[in-house]
């Protein structure tokens, strides 16, 4: 595993990834069918539970440590500003162009 | 403004190749790539999309001139957007400059569709361009670099994914990996 921006983080990081790792691998083979039918909302559902049961808390430890790193390490507002730019809360379109 | 795209094929399914973007770093191909974090990440309940945002701290060597003009360092940092879409079999990976960001924007989009037999499309496009309206020469200068760096970043990753994806692909059937 690659390591975080702050050395105290990176534990954390591991075991995120590691969990997040292993939902996703079980989640995406049967998305792939499920989400081709009229299951695609239960099957969606259920998963987002189950990524949240079994991430969910270890996500929220890492998440704090890498938020406070981001601001300790100053990158807050070019963050931010980015953020704002290109929110991208969506996928973008094949034919969207960038903001200038 | 500067322009780069790029397209091949990998030799592996689609779903093959989304397990593997998460284990592309650390990679002995892509030292330049120092660190990788998860700032943000939600599962759709509707639709089953997964959308990452990460931050990919980079150190590389900017020229002197650089630095002293734009206060840039070895330390560069890049914000990435990730969206996985199970139902239709798209990845779109955005990434833009969060470093030197007031100088230049990179902006990049990656996308992974599947193709026929069990390979997938990556489709790489990036627009460079110097923000700068003052001193033409430095702005030409500036962007020049960051695209010779772009583009030898995008072959190094094309190289070492390769090498990720195979040795996954080995990992799964069972067989211990190859030494790198």
């Amino acid at each position: 595993m690659a390591s975080s921006l702050s050395p105290e983080c990176t534990p954390l990081k591991t075991s995120y990834d590691v969990c997040f790792n292993s939902w996703f691998e079980g989640y995406l083979e049967p998305a792939v069918s499920a989400l081709q039918t009229a299951d695609r909302a239960a099957y969606a559902k259920a998963n987002a539970e189950e990524y949240e049961l079994k991430c969910g808390k270890i996500w929220q430890e890492y998440k704090a440590c890498v938020h406070k790193a981001i601001k300790d390490n100053g990158l807050e507002p070019v963050l931010q500003q980015a953020r704002e730019e290109h929110p991208l809360a969506t996928p973008p379109s094949s034919s969207e162009h960038r903001k200038a | 403004m500067h322009f780069f795209s790029q397209s091949f094929q990998y030799d592996h399914p689609w779903s093959h190749v989304v397990i593997g973007m998460w284990r592309k770093y650390p990679n002995p191909k892509c030292t330049h790539v120092v660190s990788v974090d998860v700032v943000d990440r939600s599962v759709d309940p509707q639709t089953g999309i997964i959308r990452t945002e990460r931050i990919l701290g980079c150190k590389q060597k900017a020229p002197r001139w650089i630095v002293k003009l734009f206060g840039g360092s070895e330390d560069a940092f890049v914000r990435e957007i990730c969206f996985v879409d199970p139902a239709t079999q798209n990845t779109t990976i955005t990434s833009v400059n969060l470093s030197l960001s007031q100088f230049a924007s990179c902006y990049e989009v990656v996308r992974y569709t599947p193709s026929s037999h069990n390979r997938t499309a990556f489709t790489q496009t990036a627009e460079i361009q110097a923000r700068m309206a003052l001193w033409r020469s430095a702005a030409d200068g500036l962007e020049k670099w960051l695209c010779q760096r772009f583009e030898q970043n995008a072959q190094l990753g094309k190289t070492a994914f390769t090498e990720v994806l195979r040795a996954l692909s080995e990992e799964r059937l069972g067989r211990p990996a190859m030494a790198a």
